[in-house]
């Protein structure tokens, strides 16, 4: 359960940028997929968040998020200290 | 809140700086003139069993003199006593309470902390505006900057200063009436402050439709930046007909294979990048139509427009829809007590006074015009200097 985050973006979008720095900063792991220039990416995005054509899309444990909303990224994260002590 | 009473004479250093302390924390007294020898002063010595001046009674307990009720500050006990500590149970007093983490609300704060004001921001998310665009080129030091380090070195500024943030929240309701200005978040949480900063800038004007709501982030969108690029291989509408709509169907020309301008008015903007929109054999235009609605199950189908002119109407089939017609003030929550303009910008002074005591606003909500960063940045930092006048005043 090392890689529970996912985080889909665009490179020009600054919300997107400002939500990996974000998690950078929380020292969490994550794995970010361009979905400009990646066209599965892109599908696999609308797939798991019911279709959406917004960026960042930030999947955290069982938890999809659309656009970058601090407060609640963070609130999210508390899953990944659960199973952390759950494991 | 438990009755204060202070006992105190003409010409008394301590009397006066008792009074300013109240004052100035929001705590009303009674004030009671003595002159030694007289019956008043015999009161004072039977209730307070002292004879020197001041004296403050907190209810029906006396507390001694000015700096007695400093050190009851200090050690947390005034607001016990006062019976707040039950009302306000853990309300927290601040100097300045700035609403919005953007250029104008973090300038305030840096300037405020500077002061070495007590401050809080409070913001749904740090950056404002400025984070609808990728770079920046004619912000004062940088010749060209990506806009998310940028707010990042703000936020960073604002960081060493040990600034309080609550970034994620939405403030729900200002009482600014009192001498105490009372913030309350969604979540329910509430903050005092002796001065309030509006700095809560401007957002996306909506096109006010059926389907608009259902359909944010499912194809339309007012962040072109962001989410243009989702849009590859679909026709797309853009509503607006300035600067920022003309931007946007040039971005789409390389990703989309037809583009709709749709606009109230003529077309507005720079003629050098309207030369280049007109000419492209994608990009099909009509001015003086309003949108009607905007279709779609779980995602943009197609959008109904209507010609002002001749009240036809007329269906485009689009998968996105990209919303640049204009912004709007986050004003609401003052527009009753401060005043507004015609558009909603909250009106202020030179020194970024509303017309409310101890109420400042900065940045893009008031009505100081050019809306650019470093404006929103300059009038940051005057408002968070008024109110450092303001609370100097008030000692």
């Amino acid at each position: 359960m090392s890689k529970q985050i996912k985080i889909y973006t665009n490179p020009g979008c600054p919300y997107c940028k400002m939500a990996k720095e974000f998690l950078l900063k929380k020292g969490v792991e994550f794995i970010d997929y361009d979905v400009k220039n990646d066209k599965d990416a892109r599908e696999e995005m609308k797939k798991i968040s019911g279709g959406a054509l917004r960026v960042p899309v930030i999947s955290v444990c069982n938890e999809v998020m659309v656009g970058f909303d601090r407060g609640r990224l963070e609130q999210a994260l508390s899953c990944l200290e659960q199973s952390s002590k759950i494991e | 809140m438990a009755k204060v009473i202070i006992y105190s004479t003409d010409g008394c250093p301590f009397c006066a700086k008792a009074k300013s302390f109240l004052t100035e924390k929001g705590i009303s007294y009674d004030g009671i003139e003595v002159q030694s020898g007289s019956s008043v002063w015999e009161e004072m010595k039977k209730k307070t069993g002292s004879g020197s001046l001041p004296q403050i009674l907190i209810g029906d307990e006396p507390v001694g003199g000015y700096s007695d009720l400093v050190n009851l500050e200090a050690g947390g006990e005034l607001s016990q006593k006062l019976g707040l500590a039950e009302e306000g149970k853990g309300v927290p007093l601040y100097d300045v309470i700035i609403i919005g983490g953007g250029p104008a609300g973090l300038s305030a704060a840096v300037y405020a902390a500077r002061k070495i004001l007590k401050t809080l921001v409070v913001s749904k998310d740090i950056g404002g505006q400025v984070a609808w665009t990728y770079d920046v080129d004619n912000y004062l030091g940088f010749s060209q900057v990506d806009t998310a380090d940028l707010i990042a070195k703000f936020e960073d500024h604002v960081e060493k200063y040990g600034v309080e943030k609550l970034v994620g929240a939405e403030v729900k309701a200002l009482e600014l009436t009192g001498k105490l200005k009372k913030v309350t978040t969604v979540d329910g949480d509430s903050y005092l402050s002796k001065t309030l900063i509006i700095a809560t800038g401007k957002r996306p004007r909506p096109l006010n439709v059926p389907g608009e709501k259902e359909l944010t982030g499912r194809g339309v969108t007012y962040c072109s930046t962001c989410d243009a690029a989702l849009f590859e291989g679909f026709d797309v509408a853009v509503m607006g007909g300035g600067n920022s709509a003309l931007e946007s169907v040039f971005d789409l020309m390389k990703v989309s294979p037809k583009i709709y301008m749709v606009s109230l008015t003529s077309v507005t903007g720079d003629e050098i990048l309207q030369d280049k929109v007109m000419s492209s054999p994608k990009v099909e235009i009509f001015t003086e139509y309003k949108i009607l609605r905007i279709e779609g199950e779980s995602s943009v189908e197609g959008i109904e427009i209507e010609s002002l002119k001749t009240g036809k109407t007329k269906k485009l089939s689009v998968q996105g829809i990209i919303v640049e017609i204009g912004l709007l003030p986050n004003s609401e929550l003052v527009m009753d007590i401060v005043e507004t303009n015609r558009t909603g910008e909250i009106i202020v002074d030179s020194r970024c006074h509303t017309g409310v005591s101890g109420v400042f606003a900065c940045g893009d909500v008031t009505n100081v015009p050019y809306k650019q960063i470093i404006v929103a940045a300059g009038e940051g930092a005057k408002a968070a200097l008024s109110a450092y006048d303001y609370i100097i005043k008030q000692r």
